[in-house]
């Protein structure tokens, strides 16, 4: 089975103030900037983030067992996808991280989304998603990124996604998974003879 | 700039471009075919979901309620598409304006146009599917439908030893669909076309002043008066042609852009260039099927599941049919709720996973695709970006409630439980409601009778500008209320014939 070549991950993640400097352009350009001074957004991204990609990993990580209960742990691939250059998350992933803590700093005392507890963590994903502007458009974004690649798989086509009972490709179905033997049951009154509408 | 002198220059390698570039390559006329996408076979495609594969062929274009999908790649949609063939139903034909006013010329109709449909068949290898070929899905639909006393008919595909393994929008890597790959694209370059791909088309242009009419002659006689310059995708490199017929056949969207592109250079051109585009109104509605009904399978099969219904045609103007998504397509196309569902969230989470765990053998998706007015437009902005716009037209509205409850009556009405979709962007927010998304846009630079209604006559040549010519889907000037690629090839095939008529031309190699 053939694979499809992966689109190497952003190299780096975006500097803190790039990320920042992005952000209060796009929070301009949304026209939501007067609620979300940039400098929360600097006090929101500590530079640990910026330098220390495993906590950016783990907390990515901890979102994608949020967003889909159930998908595989140890499975790279969730993690790999939010640096995808088809979706223009990737150089923002650094700051939502940062974001996600932030938001579990405030509520819960504790700088570690992922050492929350799946309810609590659910909580703070549902949070981010009512916020209005580019950051709710983000954690908007995170939620379908972590959805495609745990249940479409794409970072392992042949195996599928076992959650959802889906094969992936190169796999065939044999005779009887493909239909039932006694399809004239099924079958209603045609209202043509060949199948093209009169 | 190089500079490439031929008889007949066809601007794309989809349904419209395909059956010109055969016959007038076989007539003997040098045909160079060019086409913006990458040069693909059956060797290329893939079973994957990774966007990044698919975003190489696949383009989309959204506006506010309406996101178009078309293919850029050789053979166009014909690689992505289930090859569900079907002629467009005679009232598809009859369809009028807010004036009364035919919106098809007059004559061409669905008699007219049968026996190019019968040519565009034996290309394609057209057969209807055998009751034992249809997916689990696709009876379930069927059972649906009988089990309230409707009808429902086994649909006809260009598809040979279906293997079933569902990946269909993905490619055939079994060849099992007939896409243009394997019959008229190989047939054309054997009867002497080139194809020239990773080129796209920028303008068009008259190389000196254009004659009101051109006089019938033959094609050696005419001057070569058109010029297309087109670019390189890779390296952007400049080419120009030289061209005595250009055929233009990039797809709803690209000729219209380049029509708009052109506008500077054709001073005769209809101001209905872009407008008037027409979609076929589809609607989808997914529910969850109660216990005592057998199941149906999601990945497992062609992705059109074999049966269409043709119930509510006549009486409200339109189709009903099974989709078969993929799981990419369901998560990146939507949020779903399910109906009397408490959970929250509902569209991640808990209650989302445990209603896509049931996705494959318990949820059924149905569609409809309508006989909806042109209701959508494109325009050019000055850096030559395409922006797409919807007219919210009370006919269409009416359409869109009409269709989605008369599916979730027939969902309902078996025991379903609804699920709603949110249908999202590509960022992820929901999008307002109600939103169309549809594969099946045509008319942005339709025929019709009068230049003032319409860009192209009868014949696809457009006014004003002899020796131009518009084959594709852009030149379809009306919904179909079924799925429109075997309609375009047909009425391509139709022009192609009407081309060699004129210059008294004929197939001298078999095709």
């Amino acid at each position: 089975m053939s694979r499809v070549p992966v689109s190497p991950p952003v190299a780096v993640l975006l500097s803190r103030r790039e990320a920042v400097r992005r952000l209060a352009v796009a929070l301009v350009g949304a026209g939501a900037a007067a609620c979300a001074p940039v400098r929360i957004a600097l006090k929101a991204y500590p530079a640990e983030f910026s330098t220390d990609s495993g906590m950016v990993e783990r907390t990515l990580r901890a979102f994608v067992l949020t967003v889909v209960p159930g998908a595989d742990p140890e499975d790279p691939g969730p993690t790999r996808v939010f640096a995808e250059r088809f979706h223009p998350f990737g150089p923002h992933r650094g700051f939502f991280a940062a974001d996600l803590c932030r938001r579990t700093r405030q509520r819960f005392g504790e700088g570690r989304f992922d050492r929350l507890p799946a309810a609590e963590r659910t909580w703070v994903v549902r949070r981010g998603l009512r916020q209005r502007g580019v950051v709710g458009r983000m954690y908007a974004g995170a939620v379908l990124l972590a959805q495609i690649a745990v249940y479409a798989r794409i970072y392992d086509d042949a195996r599928g996604s076992s959650l959802i009972d889906f094969d992936g490709g190169g796999h065939l179905p044999t005779p009887a998974g493909l239909t039932y033997p006694d399809a004239g049951r099924f079958l209603a009154r045609p209202l043509t003879a060949t199948g093209n509408p009169a | 700039m190089r500079t490439i002198e031929t008889d007949v220059l066809v601007i794309g390698t989809g349904f419209g471009a395909a059956a010109p570039a055969l016959r007038l390559a076989a007539a003997g006329l040098c045909v160079v075919m060019v086409e913006k996408g990458p040069r693909i076979g059956v060797a290329d495609f893939r079973q994957t979901q990774h966007p990044a594969y698919l975003l190489k062929y696949l383009k989309g274009l959204s506006g506010d309620g309406l996101s178009l999908t078309f293919a850029e790649a050789l053979g166009g949609a014909s690689g992505f598409y289930e090859m569900v063939s079907l002629r467009a139903p005679a009232r598809a034909f009859a369809q009028r304006d807010d004036h009364g006013r035919p919106l098809w010329p007059v004559g061409l109709d669905r008699p007219a146009l049968d026996p190019y449909y019968d040519r565009a068949e034996q290309m394609l290898e057209v057969e209807q599917v055998a009751p034992e070929d249809v997916p689990k899905s696709g009876l379930v639909f069927s059972l649906l439908m009988k089990n309230l006393g409707y009808s429902c008919d086994r649909a006809r595909y260009a598809v040979r030893n279906c293997r079933g393994s569902g990946f269909c929008v993905t490619g055939c890597v079994f060849g099992a669909k007939r896409s243009l790959h394997l019959n008229y694209l190989p047939q054309a370059e054997a009867a002497g076309a080139t194809i020239a791909c990773g080129l796209e088309a920028l303008s068009v242009e008259p190389t000196g002043d254009l004659p009101r009419t051109a006089a019938v002659t033959r094609v050696a006689a005419l001057p070569r008066r058109w010029a297309v310059v087109c670019r390189h995708t890779a390296g952007g490199a400049y080419q120009r042609y030289l061209a005595r017929l250009v055929v233009l056949a990039g797809g709803t969207v690209g000729t219209a852009r380049l029509l708009l592109a052109s506008r500077p250079y054709l001073s005769r051109l209809s101001p209905q260039v872009g407008r008037n585009i027409a979609f076929n109104g589809s609607v989808k509605v997914l529910g969850l099927l109660p216990p005592h009904f057998p199941a149906g399978d999601m990945f497992a099969g062609r992705s059109h599941p074999g049966m269409i219904s043709y119930e509510f045609l006549a009486s409200l103007g339109f189709t009903v049919f099974a989709v078969k998504p993929l799981p990419l397509q369901v998560v990146a196309s939507a949020r779903l709720r399910l109906d009397g569902d408490p959970r929250e969230p509902a569209w991640w989470g808990e209650a989302h996973v445990d209603l896509m765990k049931r996705l494959r053998h318990r949820v059924i998706v149905l569609g409809t695709l309508g006989l909806t007015p042109p209701a959508a437009r494109l325009t050019l902005d000055g850096s030559g970006n395409v922006a797409l716009t919807l007219e919210r037209l009370p006919a269409l509205e009416q359409h869109y409630r009409t269709a989605r409850r008369t599916v979730e009556s027939i969902l309902e009405r078996n025991g379903c439980r609804l699920v709603h979709p949110e249908f999202i962007d590509h960022g992820g927010m929901p999008r307002g409601e109600p939103f169309y998304s549809s594969a099946h846009p045509v008319g942005s630079c339709r025929m019709g009778d009068a230049p003032d209604r319409a860009v192209s006559d009868a014949h696809g040549e457009v006014y004003g500008c002899p020796g131009l010519y518009v084959s594709d889907g852009s030149a379809i000037p009306t919904s179909l209320a079924v799925n429109t690629s075997l309609t375009i090839l047909a009425n391509a095939e139709r022009i192609a014939a009407g081309i060699l008529k004129r210059y008294g031309l004929r197939e001298q190699s078999a095709a």
